[in-house]
């Protein structure tokens, strides 16, 4: 990973801006949404390899910052969600596609299941992701 | 299945409360499909996106915007060796990567 920073610092102008933008794993909250209000459900569990892999990110730019290569301007997380029309297509899509990062115990998924389905007819359910946005300026020397 | 990712377009709004890309040169490392970069090619003078993704790859080409065509351009590369000549970019963006 700071073989790959230094790679970026190179291609990058002085003073260039590199934005770091990532999900960052928290128990992300499950979600029924409609228009009325939203309600938790659960969280996922997050799985400890992406766990590490977030830790890992974290110390490489710290490494960065500590060899002076990149100065960090500016932190800020935000909510980031993704929604599915039915608890069985999320469960499908995350099944798919996140299944290395997350998992949702299946007591969760029966719950989401009830309360969407006593929801108002426009409910759709929602994962909330954390994100991260970090802003780094390339220091002026060489 | 369909998917509704970020409709309240939140990830751009921070994007570009971080940084100005009117007139600047980007790359973007770990492009995918293109969902974020048709978020704020439009503003920038020249984008570059790079994925290791083929597929992905393809399918950011086949949906670029036509008035894309001259401004946005994809690569299959690693972040590790970039085939980009030094002091190239005034913006990169780690695009969910790592």
């Amino acid at each position: 990973m700071v073989h790959a920073l230094n790679e970026i610092r190179r291609v990058l102008v002085a003073g260039g801006i590199l934005i770091d933008l990532r999900p960052v794993l928290d128990k992300w909250p499950i979600e029924v949404a409609s228009k009325g209000e939203n309600r938790e459900v659960g969280r996922a569990t997050d799985l400890p390899e992406p766990l590490a892999d977030d830790e890992a990110a974290n110390q490489a730019m710290a490494e960065t910052s500590q060899k002076g290569w990149l100065l960090r301007e500016h932190e800020q997380v935000f909510p980031f969600f993704y929604y599915w029309d039915t608890p069985k297509e999320m469960q499908e899509y995350l099944d798919e596609t996140w299944d290395d990062v997350i998992r949702i115990e299946e007591d969760l998924w029966h719950r989401l299941s009830s309360l969407w389905a006593t929801a108002d007819a426009d409910a759709l359910v929602r994962i909330r992701l954390k994100m991260s946005i970090a802003t780094w300026r390339k220091v002026n020397f060489d | 299945m369909s998917v509704q990712i970020d409709p309240e377009r939140t990830e751009i709004k921070y994007l570009r409360r971080s940084a100005d890309f009117t007139g600047r040169r980007v790359l973007e490392i770990g492009c995918g499909d293109g969902r974020l970069t048709w978020r704020y090619a439009k503003s920038a003078k020249r984008v570059t996106g790079i994925d290791l993704l083929g597929d992905d790859l393809r399918v950011a080409t086949i949906d670029r915007p036509s008035d894309l065509e001259q401004k946005v351009r994809f690569a299959r590369a690693d972040s590790i060796h970039m085939p980009f000549a030094k002091e190239s970019f005034d913006i990169a963006i780690l695009a969910w990567s790592f």
